[in-house]
């Protein structure tokens, strides 16, 4: 039992977190107004925060940098997928496509 | 609340999200696995799911938790993880700043990466408080309700689903469908590549915080890069 309720008072402090940093800015409202050059920056936090969330998935294998993997082929193809046309699924389908081709049918990576 | 201005902020914010939510399911699924497979019941999977709301702090936190890691190691690896949204809170707090209270807490709960990258831009650039509100809050509604239900999926079907088959890479390319249009301009490429680059040559960095100097790096580039073009063109 009291196991038990550690670990729900451990989730409830993960959470804050989330809280915590979601909220940081919005949820005091007028009061944290950030400087209005810091403000116009901040429209390349979206491009930053994706790049950086995707360049570590692609680029590395086993925290090693790794430039030829079929990872890296599947986000070139769904890179130039997205270019060329707008169909929502595609990405998607030609992506997971490369990327099983690669790793099961050539037994990459 | 539900007037028509909101009405077509919900429709416009939801129709911008919708194909790009398919690539949350796949992460969900991998997660409701993962929760089950260090040994979480289905109620404290599905309690740290609705508490937590973070792919990202849930999957890094696990390993932690199943090790019996202290507390305070957990809550700090947590923040880590979760410190982008810092940035995404303070670029979206103007749009919500008229708000109530009880509703800024709501949407910070929601804030999640897809709906900032996709649909910051449009939220803040609207003088309308209703149509912000709607274009935030049904995709933001959406995507808890897509997260909810697959990450039940995975934590049902722990054991029976087929693994070894990649699918958690659907969420990559979610990322990149919402990047590659984004990049369309030159500082919006610079940022990215730098964040991006930034990201992984800084990967050695303690407590994960190479993603974070990276971000930062990216969107310092991205600004520099703008004043670069502009001083260029002036010249």
């Amino acid at each position: 039992m009291s196991e038990g309720l550690w670990l729900w008072i451990t989730l409830a402090a993960i959470g804050s977190t989330t809280i915590l940093t979601r909220g940081s800015f919005i949820i005091p409202g007028e009061r944290a107004r950030l400087p209005a050059t810091l403000q116009r920056a901040l429209r390349y936090a979206p491009a930053a925060a994706l790049a950086a969330l995707v360049a570590p998935d692609v680029l590395l294998a086993d925290g090693e940098l790794s430039p030829f993997n079929p990872r890296l082929a599947a986000a070139v193809v769904v890179t130039l997928v997205c270019l060329r046309s707008r169909n929502p699924w595609l990405p998607f389908i030609a992506g997971m496509g490369v990327l099983l081709l690669l790793s099961k049918g050539f037994g990459l990576g | 609340m539900f007037n028509d201005s909101f009405k077509r902020g919900a429709a416009e914010g939801f129709r911008a999200f919708l194909p790009l939510s398919v690539g949350i399911v796949p992460w969900a699924v991998v997660t409701g696995v993962a929760m089950r497979s260090i040994g979480l019941s289905p109620l404290e999977a599905m309690g740290m799911n609705a508490i937590v709301y973070a792919g990202t702090a849930q999957l890094g936190t696990l390993p932690l938790i199943a090790a019996g890691a202290p507390l305070w190691l957990l809550v700090l690896t947590a923040l880590v993880l979760n410190l982008r949204f810092v940035i995404f809170s303070a670029a979206l707090a103007p749009a919500f700043a008229g708000y109530t209270r009880r509703r800024r807490v709501f949407s910070s709960y929601l804030l999640v990466d897809g709906v900032f990258a996709v649909l910051s831009e449009r939220i803040l650039k609207s003088d309308d408080p209703h149509w912000r509100w709607g274009c935030y809050i049904a995709p933001s509604a959406w995507c808890w309700v897509l997260w909810q239900t697959f990450t039940l999926v995975g934590v049902l079907g722990a054991g029976v689903l087929p693994a070894n088959w990649s699918l958690e890479f659907m969420a990559t390319i979610a990322l990149l469908v919402m990047l590659v249009p984004m990049s369309a301009t030159r500082p919006m490429l610079v940022a990215a590549l730098v964040g991006g680059l930034g990201t992984v040559l800084l990967r050695g960095l303690p407590l994960k915080l190479g993603m974070i100097a990276g971000i930062a790096l990216g969107i310092a580039a991205g600004f520099a890069a703008e004043h670069w073009q502009r001083g260029g063109r002036r010249a």
